[in-house]
């Protein structure tokens, strides 16, 4: 039974991180139905700018530093790239995306050496006992500013301009460019958005609680889980993306101990096959009509 | 358009003009000295390989050695090189992917004597074959006794699976378990982890022990709920065959958990960068089985290699792979001087001073070899070490170099055959 | 190769392709350049080091699979990130329906090898007859992120079903491929104008005669009607029900003529490495990076073009091959340490920037591009008449 809870908690605590990545997947494809492939690169990329800025700035101001990169790096790959080829489709779009990560994956692997640095320093390896159970702070952490950004992500989504225009746009596109809605402007911002949320979200994974490895490539196959975590919940529905990224973590901690620690990471992408074949728009999305 | 069949026709006229590739020359020659020579040797210079990890997860580890190959090239040479020819390296990168390293491979094998260093078993899985088939002699930088079963691999140093044998009676000796004990097994699924597992279930066998093994791939770096799982069902010790990332993981997630267990854990478990990490403060129950010394062992060789690393400026923090691989080469150097008494500097000629070579001597850099029994490790002693931030590489002894009662009656899997 | 047309948007009309050849001065042209090539490659083994070989035979490799999978993705419009999965299951076939039963701890039936590769061929067929149903259900990107499951699948089974991959620990090793008795290993001396011919200049052969019926037959098929099926499925499916197609008959099939070309290029991976061993993580030689490298050729080539797969399998299978030969040679890369370039990392970078290039400036790819040529050459050709 200890043993139960003690997984339970450790699933929770990695599912908030993945509701993180998750949601910035949503946030991009409901604002321009684009898959971004390169959402493990910008996660690196935020993680890789705490490295090297966090001598000179501290932890809290690299931190900051490395936030804002993720979410510009995100700016400049919509802004330069995506923007320009205004006549590819969605599709093609996924696949510049692919682009994107290589390169920049390949980069910041190779800058790194043969360093695996840990970067959650304010909060990594300093767990407390609750009764005979061990909340690591990591966790703890996490679920508190997932908690926050996706609150203020829901409220901003629901009342500010930017989130009405969003939701018009997701709707129709054409009517809401004839009602005066910027594409522009709803596109780029969602893309600084989900930047944002990876870079925040890297600052929980390359860290010894979360992934039990300093940032690497294997940072960016985690971001990779979230994946699913976005598809179990449907890739347009931002509730959906908590349930899923929760799924995940649950899923992923259960099945390690009671099936097998290598089935564990199938499990999660199984899970997910056996919601699209019942859901083919997963858990919360909405089901797409064909288009004739 | 009509211009370019035209020139294409033209090309292969030339091409075929050229003559083929066929009709090479016999290679075996007398070289300077009465000595005859093959591949990979001149009369000035003698050609060693080096299929290295440079950008793979053994990219530490694999540095580290191959810094300790060129060190000790550098020190042969500036005495006048071996059997009077100077020795270069030929390092390439593979990786740790086997389809690399075999394209890579045909094109190193015409230029090398031998490989002083090839990291990885899914490359020596790959590779296998090939290197047989030359008669290349190999140091693998993989310590698996599966692989002795091919007569043209030295593995400097004792293998993974008498590691785990030595390494679990030192903690019987200690009181830290006692027959009739759950131990929970940690291992790489790979030539690596189940090499050192065969050494655990052989070991568990003899003391009664119950073994919960978990597989695990090199990949995967949480262990927490692994070592949550093994709270459960009560284990007394952890023995780890990983990376060093997964050795943090699972000391962290021992600690922060209470469970507090002393895990043993295999020569390429420990990497001194682990004392930067968050997981430092929960290395304190770690024992590591190795039969090479650390970075900075408080051994007259071990210090002079040491320091020649800090002259030599290079980049990467130091690390156990720079005495081994330093050891490894030295090795090298007695079996070529063999070679070179034989008056034979062929691959053959390699071969054959490799098994009459019962003592290899290394300054007690890695214990005693004797590579005469085909299919034994060549030795099997180890030390036991414990991390320590304090000292250059990050590692002190806790035991000098011994060998168990157990490890002693161990039979290797291509033992005797 | 005009005609396979792959990149006008859904809402364009399609002009009807025009099946009926001119036997113009073009078609002899290009006969004679495909013959010149055929030859070239033919003598190729009489001049070419082992090693240059080997790394031909690789691109092959590469160009099998993504003729499969520009059929899939480019000509039938699905998405597939399971490249890889079926490329595991093809060698795993071909391995275990060939292999020998060692020590009681490997499944072995001991058949012929040829037997052997065309039963991989068939198994991997069936396996992705049997995602059908699951593809059948799905458009898109959610086909494509479904179908990575299958990766992740193959990686699970490759590691516990030891009794047929051999394990991630030590592998197996694959029969040698055979035909009527001659091994194409070093087995027995065969020489040819003085040159020796050794295991890589017989493979050489068996992967050149494989990779030309995979073209052969792959550009059968776009042309026939089931590759008008194909795009009419990919264009627009409740149009293609109208016009009599059976829509999930089209993409299964696709799926299931895709896997079976994957299953091929297994078997040749097999054979090439000379060793099957499953992956340890998702990333090696079956893993997500191969399914992406797979989809890198053929978007680069241009979705939908055969030829175009095989170009884009030279640059994606080919290039770290060719640095890493070159390199050494020159000296280039070859420092040690941290933060070195090497040639995996050279040609991901190169490969990556192709996606984007193309994607961006030509998203018919380098076949849009070599169709825009040939067409100015004709052009001029008539203009001479």
């Amino acid at each position: 039974m200890e043993t139960f809870v003690q997984l339970l908690v450790n699933g929770l605590g990695k599912g908030a991180v993945f509701a993180l990545l998750a949601l910035g997947f949503v946030v991009i494809f409901k604002a321009t139905e684009v898959v971004n492939f390169a959402h493990g690169s910008l996660v690196l990329f935020g993680g890789y700018l705490v490295v090297v800025t966090r001598e000179t700035l501290g932890w809290a101001g690299a931190a900051v530093v490395g936030i804002v990169s993720a979410g510009v790096l995100a700016l400049l790959v919509e802004r330069l790239l995506l923007s320009r080829s205004k006549l590819a489709d969605p599709f093609s779009l996924a696949l510049l995306t692919i682009g994107v990560d290589v390169i920049v994956t390949e980069e910041i692997v190779r800058r790194l050496g043969v360093s695996l640095p840990f970067i959650g320093d304010a909060w990594d390896a300093q767990p407390l006992q609750v009764g005979g159970v061990t909340m690591f702070r990591t966790h703890l952490v996490a679920l508190l500013v997932a908690t926050v950004l996706i609150t203020a992500f829901f409220l901003a989504f629901r009342y500010s301009n930017w989130g009405v225009a969003m939701r018009a746009q997701a709707e129709n596109k054409e009517a809401a460019a004839l009602v005066g809605i910027r594409s522009s402007r709803v596109t780029s911002t969602a893309w600084l958005v989900a930047g944002v949320l990876a870079g925040v979200a890297v600052l929980f994974i390359a860290t010894q609680d979360f992934s039990g490895a300093g940032l690497s490539r294997g940072t960016h196959s985690i971001a990779l889980a979230a994946f699913p975590a976005a598809i179990i919940g449907g890739l347009d529905s931002t509730a959906g993306a908590i349930v899923g990224g929760i799924t995940v973590g649950l899923v992923d901690a259960l099945s390690t101990h009671y099936i097998s620690f290598a089935f564990a990471k199938s499990a999660v992408f199984l899970v997910m096959l056996v919601v699209l074949v019942v859901r083919p728009s997963g858990l919360f999305g909405t089901r797409e009509s064909i288009r004739v | 358009m009509r211009r370019l069949i035209a020139l294409t026709c033209a090309s292969a006229l030339v091409l075929a003009a050229c003559g083929t590739k066929g009709g090479g020359s016999d290679e075996s020659g007398e070289g300077a000295g009465g000595v005859t020579t093959g591949v990979g040797v001149t009369d000035s210079e003698i050609t060693l390989g080096v299929m290295t990890d440079q950008t793979g997860p053994f990219k530490n580890l694999s540095t580290g050695i191959t810094h300790g190959n060129e060190l000790w090239v550098e020190d042969v040479n500036a005495a006048g090189g071996v059997c009077d020819r100077q020795v270069k390296l030929e390092i390439v990168d593979h990786g740790y992917k086997a389809d690399t390293a075999k394209t890579l491979y045909p094109q190193m094998e015409p230029k090398v004597l031998g490989f002083v260093q090839l990291v990885g078993s899914p490359i020596m899985a790959a590779l296998g074959g090939d290197l047989e088939a030359d008669e290349m002699t190999t140091t693998p930088a993989s310590w698996s006794s599966e692989l002795l079963g091919n007569p043209y691999v030295m593995i400097v140093g004792t293998t993974y699976d008498v590691e785990m044998i030595d390494g679990l009676s030192y903690l019987q000796e200690e009181g830290m378990i006692s027959d009739g004990d759950t131990v929970g097994h940690i291992y790489i699924d790979g030539e690596y982890g189940a090499n050192g597992l065969r050494g655990a279930r052989y070991y568990a066998e003899q003391h009664d022990l119950k073994l919960r093994e978990v597989k695990i791939t090199s990949s995967d770096n949480d262990l927490t709920n692994i070592v949550t799982g093994l709270k459960g069902q009560g284990v007394k010790a952890i023995l780890l065959t990983t990376t060093p990332t997964q050795t943090g993981s699972a000391a962290a997630a021992n600690k922060a958990l209470g469970l507090n267990v002393p895990i043993l854990g295999n020569n390429p478990t420990f990497d001194p960068l682990l004392h930067d990490s968050p997981a430092a403060g929960a290395l304190d129950q770690l024992y590591v089985v190795a039969s090479s010394v650390p970075f900075s062992a408080d051994i007259p060789k071990a210090q002079e290699v040491a320091q020649k690393y800090k002259d030599a400026n290079f980049t990467a923090p130091p690390n156990a792979g720079v005495p081994y691989g330093y050891a490894v080469a030295e090795v090298w150097g007695t079996v070529l001087e063999k070679a070179c008494e034989n008056g034979d500097l062929t691959r053959a000629g390699v071969h054959q001073a490799l098994e009459e070579t019962t003592s290899a001597e290394t300054g007690d850099l890695v214990a005693a070899l004797d590579f005469s029994q085909p299919g034994a490790p060549a030795t099997r002693e180890v030390y036991v070490a414990q991390p320590d931030a304090s000292v250059e590489g990050g590692m002190k002894y806790v035991k000098q170099l011994f060998e168990a009662e157990d490890a002693k009656n161990y039979k290797a899997p291509h033992e005797g055959q | 190769m005009s005609e396979i047309a792959t990149e006008s948007p859904p809402t364009a009309p399609e002009s009807p392709p025009s099946p009926v050849r001119r036997r113009g001065p073009m078609w002899w042209v290009r006969g004679a350049l495909w013959l010149a090539l055929l030859v070239l490659l033919l003598v190729l083994p009489l001049y070419l080091e082992a090693q240059w070989l080997r790394a031909g035979q690789y691109m092959m490799v590469g160009a099998v699979g993504a003729i499969g999978l520009t059929l899939l993705t480019g000509q039938a419009g699905q998405l597939s990130l399971a490249h890889a999965f079926f490329l595991l299951a093809g060698g795993t076939s071909y391995t275990v329906l060939s292999g020998s039963t060692e020590g009681g701890t490997l499944v072995g039936f001991g058949l012929d090898p040829l037997l052997s590769l065309v039963g991989a061929v068939v198994i991997t067929a069936l396996l992705g007859l049997a995602f059908a149903p699951v593809a059948g259900r799905l458009r898109g990107i959610y086909l494509g992120v479904a179908s990575l499951a299958l990766v992740f699948l193959g990686l699970y089974f490759g590691q516990a079903a030891e009794t047929l991959t051999g394990g991630t620990s030590t592998g197996r090793s694959p029969t040698p491929f055979s035909l009527f008795g001659f091994e194409f290993s070093n087995e027995g001396d065969l020489e040819i104008l003085n040159v020796p011919f050794r295991q890589a200049e017989r493979l050489w052969y068996l992967f050149l005669a494989l990779t030309a019926i995979a073209f052969l037959l792959a550009r059968g098929a776009v042309r026939s009607r089931v590759g008008r099926s194909w795009r009419a499925v990919r264009d627009n499916e409740p149009a293609a029900a109208v016009m009599g197609v059976s829509v999930p008959r089209a993409k299964a099939g696709a799926f299931a003529v895709s896997s079976a070309y994957a299953g091929l290029a297994g078997v040749m991976t097999v054979l090439w490495f000379d060793i099957l061993k499953p992956d340890e993580s998702e990333f090696g030689t079956y893993g997500i990076n191969v399914s992406i490298a797979f989809l890198a050729m053929v978007i680069i080539g241009g979705l939908g073009s055969v030829p175009g797969a095989l170009v884009g399998a030279l640059v994606v299978n080919g290039l770290p091959q060719v640095l890493a030969l070159y390199s050494t040679d020159l000296g280039w890369f070859t420092g040690t340490g941290e933060g070195t370039f090497t040639p995996v990392l050279i040609s991901s970078f190169v490969y990556g920037a192709a996606i984007i290039l193309v994607v961006l400036f030509e998203p018919g790819g380098l076949a849009a591009i070599g169709r825009r040529i040939a067409g100015r050459l004709s052009f001029t050709q008539r203009g001479k008449e």
